[in-house]
Order: C-alpha cells, then sequence, then structure tokens
C-alpha cells in the first residue's frame, strides 16, 4: 500500500487487490461514522461501445441508472434489509461517469462492508424484478420533470451539444427505459463491473490494513472476465446546437443560464488546473465577492439563486451561470457586456490571491465531510487526478495560466442560452 | 460532544463545545421570536438585510471579500421555523486556527465582523439603510412566490397550511406576501433593537482551542435589557377530517397526510412517538417504503417525518395521479397496522439502531451538532445525545402502538395534475 499525507495532517492509503481492484482508506481518528463507496466507472454516458466479438453496442439510454437500481434486488433478503440489521444506511446514486454504491454506518463496519462488496457483484434480475422496477423508475423520472432546476439543465445541454449523450437525462426517459431488457442489462453489467473498472473508498475512523483484508477477501471469489472497454462518444461539433432554448411551466418567476461547451476535455493533472482555474474565473464573476455580481444585483437583474460554474471531466466540459431574473434577454446582454469586459481586462494577481486562500479554506472544510471525501477521492481516482494534489495544484496555478485559460474558454459561438418562463 | 455553557448577559447564551476533531471553528447565533402574523415577515427580512453590509465593511462584497481574505471564512443568514418559534439563525466557520497561517488572528478577525453584522447593523437615522431594505424587501416577497417552484415542498406547506388554518403554526416561515409588502426600515430596525435587547439569543460555537471565545463574543456590542418571555406552543386537540386536490400542469401528483399527535417534545412517551414515525416512513426498511414502493410499485419516494414541537407527522408521496386512491388506502393501512401493534422485533430493533446511528452520525457534522439543540432551545429543556439514546433504546412495542394510536388523520391533500397519464 502506498501512503500520502493529506493537509490536515491524516494518512490516505491506496493499494490494489489481487484482481486488480482499487482501494482508498482514509483514516479519520474521532468520527463515529465510517463511509465507503464502491463505484463503477460507468455512468450515462457510456450508452455505446464496443464488446470483443460481438462488435458496436448501443444501448437503451438510462440503462446505467436502472442497473444500479436492479442491484439492490436479492434472491432472499432486500438489500435494505441486510444493512439495516448492522444500523447502516445505504444507497446509491449514477453520474455521467459514476455509478457509486455506498453506506455509512456506526457499528459492524466489517460485516457491512462486507455486504456491500458482495451485493454488487451479485445482481439478481428476472424478467418480474426489472418490470417492477420501471414504475418506480417512471416516477423517478416524472418528479424530475418537476423540477425547474433539472428541466432548465437539461434544456442548456441539449441547446450546447448536437449529439454528446450528455444531452440527456442520467436516469433516461420514461420511453427509453421501456427497451431495458433483463439481456441487456447483464451485457452492461459484465462488461463494466469488473475490478479494474471499479474501486473502493473508505473514510472513517478504521484501520486501513483491516480494509484491504476485507476488500481482498470479499472479491477473490468474484466471477468476472477481464474484458478490454472500448467507449465509444459520436462526433461532436464544435459549434452549438442552438443558441437560444426556450420552455414553459409552472413557475413564479423566469430564469435564464448561459452556458458555455468547451471543446477541450483534459485528464489528470491538466484537468485539476483547468478546474481550478474556471472556478477562479466563473468566481470572480458570480460570487458574492464580486463587483459584477453587486452591479446586476443592485440592477435588479439577478437574486441569490445566481451560480456560476464548471463542470469538467475526461469526456465533457462546459460551464454554466445563471438563475432567476425577471428580465431574461436583459440579463443576457448584461452578461455577456461582463464577460466580454473580464476577458479584456483579465484577472490581477491580488484577486488571485484572494481567492487561492478562498479555495484553500473552502478544501480544508471539506475535510469535515467523510461523505464528500469519499465520494471526492473516488470521482477524482476515475479522472486520472488525485484530490490530494489540490493545494499543490492551487498553489502552482500562475496568473498567466488563469488568464490563458480565460481567453480560450469562453467564446460567444461556443455559447447557448437556455430559458424558463412561467405559463 | 457536550456543550460548556457561559452566560455572557441577560438571556444570552453561549455554548461551547471543544474538539480536535474538525478542521474547522463553527459557530451559530439563534434569536428566538415568537410565530406571528404581525412580526413574522419582519423577522424573515432581517437576515437578508443585515448581510447586505456592516458598518466596518459597508457592502456585501467589501464583507465577502474580507471573509475570503480570512482563508474562506464562510457565513450566511436565514430564518428558521420550530413548533410555534420564529428563529433567526447566523452560521459562521472559519479553518481551524492551527490549519492556516496567523489561525489566532484570523479567527478573532472573523468573529469580529461576524459579530457586528448580528449586534450592530448598519443603520441610517434610526433605520436600515433603506436601499438594502427595499431591495430585500422586493427578494423576500418573491421568494415567498417562488415556493410554487418546488412541487414537494408547495405540496407539504399547502397541507400544513390548510391543517393548521388560524393556529399560528399556519404563517409561512418567511411571511406572507401583504405583509411584506407594508414593511417600513424604521419600525422593523425598531423591531430588530427589541430583539437584541430581550428576546432569547442561544450562541453555539464547535471546534479546537476555544477559550479565548466568551471574551471574543462578550465583546460584541450587547446592550441588553430584562428578557422576554415567549409562550408555549398551542395545541389543538380535533381534527378537521378534510381532503383537499389541488390542480397544476405537474407530471407527477404530490399526496400529503397529515396527522396531529398526542405526544410533543416534552411529554413523557415523546420517544415511542419517535420510534412509531421511523418505523412507518423514515427509513428504506420502513412499513411506507416497503409498501408503497417495493411491493405496490406506486412510488419512488415516500416517506414520514415528523414536527415534535408542534405535533404533526406527515406521510408524503410522489405518485401517478391515477395512484391517488390506492395509495392513499395503502398509506392509511400501515399506520392502522402500528396502531394494532403489527410491530415486528426486527422492524422495532432496526428502528431503534436507525435512529441512534442517525445520532451518532449527527456528532461528525459540527452544524448537526449545533442545530440538534434547537427544539430543546424553544422548550427550554436542551438534551444530551447520550440521554436522547438511551431515551430511544428503552421504547417498547406498547410505547409505540400507544403512540401510534394518538395519531389522529387530519387533512388528505393531493397536488394533481394531466401530465403523468401514462
Amino acid at each position: 500500500m502506498q501512503i500520502y499525507m493529506t493537509i490536515t495532517n491524516e494518512l490516505l492509503h491506496c493499494g490494489k487487490t489481487a484482481n486488480g481492484l482499487p482501494v482508498l482508506a482514509l483514516p479519520k481518528k474521532g468520527f463515529q461514522k465510517k463511509y465507503a463507496v464502491f463505484a463503477a466507472h460507468y455512468g450515462s454516458l457510456d450508452s455505446e461501445f464496443e464488446v470483443p466479438g460481438k462488435g458496436v453496442i448501443k444501448v437503451p439510454d438510462g440503462i446505467a441508472h436502472f442497473l444500479e437500481h436492479k442491484l439492490f434486488e436479492d434472491e432472499t433478503i432486500p438489500v435494505f434489509e441486510r444493512f439495516a440489521k448492522y444500523g447502516a444506511s445505504v444507497n446509491a446514486y449514477t453520474s455521467y461517469n459514476m455509478t457509486a454504491y455506498l453506506f455509512s454506518t456506526i457499528d459492524y463496519f466489517p460485516e457491512a462492508l462486507g455486504e456491500l462488496l458482495h451485493f454488487v457483484q451479485t445482481p439478481y434480475l428476472t424478467e418480474e424484478n426489472v418490470a417492477k422496477e420501471r414504475g418506480i423508475i417512471e416516477q423517478e423520472l416524472r418528479m424530475y420533470d418537476d423540477h425547474p432546476d433539472r428541466r432548465i439543465y437539461r434544456n442548456l445541454l441539449t441547446a450546447l451539444y448536437h449529439n454528446h449523450p450528455i444531452r440527456l437525462d442520467v436516469g433516461g426517459t420514461v420511453e427509453s427505459i421501456r427497451d431495458i431488457t433483463v439481456e441487456l442489462l447483464w451485457e452492461c453489467y459484465r462488461l463494466f463491473y469488473q475490478p479494474a473498472n471499479m474501486a473502493v473508498a473508505v473514510v472513517g475512523d478504521v484501520d486501513a490494513a483491516e480494509v484491504m483484508d476485507i476488500v481482498d477477501s470479499q472479491v477473490e471469489q468474484w466471477r468476472f472476465q477481464a474484458q478490454q472497454i472500448k467507449r465509444l462518444l459520436p462526433e461532436e461539433p464544435d459549434s452549438v446546437n442552438q443558441p437560444w432554448i426556450e420552455e414553459r411551466m409552472s413557475i413564479s418567476q423566469p430564469r435564464y443560464y448561459l452556458g458555455f461547451k468547451h471543446n477541450k476535455y483534459l485528464t489528470g493533472r491538466e484537468l485539476l488546473k483547468q478546474q481550478l482555474a474556471m472556478n477562479m474565473i466563473w468566481h470572480s464573476l458570480g460570487a458574492r465577492s464580486s463587483p459584477v455580481f453587486a452591479k446586476l444585483y443592485a440592477d435588479g437583474l439577478i437574486n441569490d439563486s445566481f451560480e456560476a460554474g464548471f463542470h469538467g471531466s475526461p469526456q465533457y466540459a462546459f460551464s454554466m451561470v445563471g438563475g432567476e431574473t425577471d428580465d431574461p434577454e436583459k440579463l443576457d446582454r448584461a452578461l455577456r457586456d461582463a464577460i466580454a469586459g473580464l476577458v479584456d481586462s483579465k484577472l490581477g494577481a491580488e484577486l488571485v490571491e484572494r481567492m487561492k486562500r478562498h479555495i484553500l479554506g473552502s478544501y480544508l472544510t471539506a475535510f469535515n465531510s467523510l461523505d464528500y471525501l469519499a465520494n471526492s477521492l473516488i470521482s477524482h481516482w476515475f479522472h486520472g487526478t488525485s484530490y490530494l494534489d489540490v493545494p499543490e495544484a492551487l498553489e502552482s496555478l500562475t496568473v498567466d495560466e488563469i488568464n490563458q485559460c480565460l481567453s480560450e474558454a469562453l467564446k460567444p459561438e461556443w455559447s447557448a442560452v437556455s430559458v424558463l418562463l412561467p405559463e | 460532544m457536550n456543550f460548556a455553557h457561559h452566560q455572557i448577559a441577560e438571556g444570552v447564551d453561549l455554548y461551547l463545545c471543544e474538539t480536535d476533531k474538525f478542521a474547522t471553528v463553527t459557530v451559530k447565533v439563534f434569536i428566538q421570536d415568537s410565530l406571528a402574523l404581525e412580526t413574522a415577515a419582519a423577522n424573515a427580512l432581517i437576515p437578508l438585510v443585515l448581510i447586505q453590509g456592516t458598518k466596518s465593511y459597508p457592502t456585501r462584497v467589501e464583507l465577502v471579500q474580507k471573509m475570503e481574505n480570512l482563508y474562506g471564512a464562510a457565513f450566511w443568514t436565514d430564518v428558521e421555523k420550530i413548533g410555534e418559534r420564529q428563529i433567526l439563525e447566523f452560521y459562521f466557520d472559519v479553518a481551524a486556527p492551527h490549519l492556516i497561517p496567523n489561525g489566532r488572528q484570523v479567527l478573532r478577525e472573523g468573529l469580529a465582523a461576524f459579530g457586528e453584522l448580528i449586534t450592530d447593523p448598519l443603520a441610517e437615522g434610526g433605520a436600515f439603510h433603506r436601499d438594502f431594505f427595499h431591495k430585500e424587501q422586493a427578494n423576500l416577497a418573491k421568494m415567498v412566490a417562488g415556493i410554487i417552484n418546488d412541487k414537494q415542498a408547495y405540496a407539504v406547506w399547502q397541507a400544513v397550511k390548510a391543517m393548521c388554518k388560524g393556529e399560528p403554526y399556519g404563517l409561512y416561515k418567511y411571511g406572507e406576501r401583504e405583509q411584506i409588502e407594508k414593511l417600513e426600515p424604521e419600525a422593523v430596525y425598531a423591531h430588530y433593537q427589541e430583539l437584541l435587547q430581550s428576546n432569547p439569543i442561544a450562541i453555539f460555537v464547535v471546534g479546537q482551542s476555544l477559550e479565548e471565545l466568551p471574551e471574543l463574543i462578550g465583546a460584541w456590542p450587547w446592550r441588553r435589557k430584562a428578557l422576554k418571555e415567549l409562550p408555549p406552543v398551542s395545541v389543538k386537540e380535533e381534527v378537521r377530517e378534510q381532503e383537499i386536490i389541488e390542480t397544476q400542469d405537474v407530471h407527477q401528483a404530490v399526496l400529503v397526510m397529515g396527522y396531529r399527535t398526542a405526544q410533543r417534545y416534552l411529554s413523557p412517551d415523546y420517544y415511542g412517538l419517535l420510534v412509531a414515525n421511523g418505523i412507518l416512513g423514515a427509513f428504506p426498511h420502513s412499513k411506507l417504503f416497503v409498501n408503497v414502493r417495493e411491493k405496490a410499485s406506486l412510488a419512488y419516494y415516500v416517506d414520514s417525518s415528523l414536527e415534535g414541537s408542534k405535533g404533526l407527522l406527515t406521510v408524503t408521496a410522489g405518485i401517478a395521479p391515477q395512484s391517488y386512491g390506492q395509495a392513499v388506502e395503502i398509506i392509511r393501512r400501515q399506520v392502522a397496522e402500528l396502531q394494532y401493534g403489527t410491530i415486528s422485533d426486527d422492524e422495532l430493533n432496526r428502528t431503534k439502531i436507525g435512529l441512534i446511528s442517525g445520532i451518532r452520525k449527527m456528532l461528525d457534522d459540527p452544524a448537526a451538532v449545533i442545530d440538534r439543540n434547537l427544539i430543546g432551545l424553544v422548550h427550554k429543556e436542551l438534551r444530551s445525545p447520550q440521554m436522547v439514546m438511551e431515551r430511544i433504546a428503552a421504547v417498547t412495542k406498547e410505547q409505540v402502538q400507544k403512540a401510534a394510536q394518538g395519531l389522529q388523520l387530519d387533512t388528505v391533500y393531493c397536488l394533481s395534475g394531466p401530465k403523468g397519464e401514462a
């Protein structure tokens, strides 16, 4: 096992089982809770891939999320009950590039970790239980249809992208999930749920060597076929699909988001630096410390829902900025002017220094949250970065590098607007 | 995770929890007032105005820049509702002094700015800064109108409002539109001065090396007068037995069933009720999740939650509009099962373990360590985590059944719509 020290003087242990499953353990003294995540590097973007001997397969949208629901099925004792027995709470989520199964517990940590590793390795799929799940997921998707945040976000990605599957909801659609079958679920499971494409992260008052032993013994008997994964992403032009998209729903006030697609997808340290630089750029515009925010706020164009941020991984990269407004057109003009102004004037050294302090303080605060730490350790792992490298990458980032990023990233021709209007 | 008590002034209590567990020092200040039609809107507006600037940092930009320079010290304000109290809430956290350069000084400067924001607001001629005031007044009115944007929260609130019509609990925590529009910067400023002088104020701090804190917080400009007594929560015994169906253009119906409970925080068998709510719908092993979701496949989410101060239990489920009758029937049956005492040993034990684990997990989160005291603060009876865990562990099946028998269905509310048809 390799050991790295965190900024809070704690030790992160990194190891690998004999069959290639990475294990990250960060013991935290004095905490009651133990939190574990077992995740597959497999999400909603992986809907087209090559299977050796079978060629290219395109599966229905939402299948990764459907599979996440179905792994909670058990032939004898329901998975929720297996954890309830230990006072542990179990859950899962699916994102663009990851499916994560997790639990937190106070007592019986070894037993609960064993249950987690076990149930993810043993799918129980029948025609009947797959049919039953459709009703539940259909209600989940309809719930999101009534969330204005989700709608405006999805519309924005549809406007930015022509073909990239990031246009679609992680859960797919009510129609697409009707095409999901037991056979297709198995196909995806066999390909993506293999040790080398997964990882385990544990944070809490645990013994790292013991964690390693439990994981080792639980995955020893895992029957899987090691296969190379070839993910296919459709060809995506640099241009946007449509510059302005509008929809009406029953809301109290219009909402406006401006999005930028970044056509360079980075990985590893480059990605980390891009994330930090873009965070600073958006912070300098959208944070409460920003004169731009203050002006838009004073002019009554925005309220405290206003936000700005960058979302990037090795498979996608985009930014979005906006919130509730009474006048989307006027906000659009003001915001584009402010962005053009920022690109011209660039970020100054004093501002960058203040933001470095701010980001470092927020990074420290995150060490209070076991959940956040465990999930960040895993998602950074899949991105080819390390969460522990953040302070060093932050320190080394220069004003010039940030301004270089600024001049490349925010091109008007790569932007689109999504607006929601009250009915 | 126990708090040491220090009295800062008449009715100003400081609670310190010394621990080296966290990477931060976290501070929360609570100012209590009665929830009342005359003051609800003003109390909701004050926290929004205060955060716009202070005497030392007269704009929000300057104030936030100052905090960013203090290694990203974070602060926010809000208003809470617990039973029939409205609580002005102020939050501040800063990186633990030993983890950053000049940590002690950073803590002192941050606390001073935070204290000034609360105790010595920016004022002009006996009124709040007029521009800030009117801007936030307009924002608050929009925020209140915005409850319609979150269908689940909207539905729960409509149900509770219908249930508690005519009672203080039926008032929205951010006030109502007509009251917000009537607010004036002079009157609201005078009201806030009264709160600062006479209402109960509690300050909680969690973190490491807190020995300076009583002195630092004691140095905020307190101008206390006699402590005001706030009335206890009102209790209503009879139920309405009403059914309300509201139609909007939604894809999913939200069903809310509101029950009145016979026990509340100060009742001797309150913890029987807490366990009853857990068995009914607070966990994935609960009756509601198993029967409404897993067996009948009617919902993605279904749960029950307890307001232990006022004594309300609400069941919420997102369903297809056409499942309304079936869902109501299954939910009623689960409550009836509890009332008959159909409770397995597994259900009882898992729920108790789940509740106790929940309390222990709170102890890992500095804000939760503080917030779990709010209900005790309102009832002037803070309870330690150890005591609550012992009380939960001691709950019997008979106590759960008795608590369940005290549940009376008051209101069935459904936000329904035309788009959910398959």
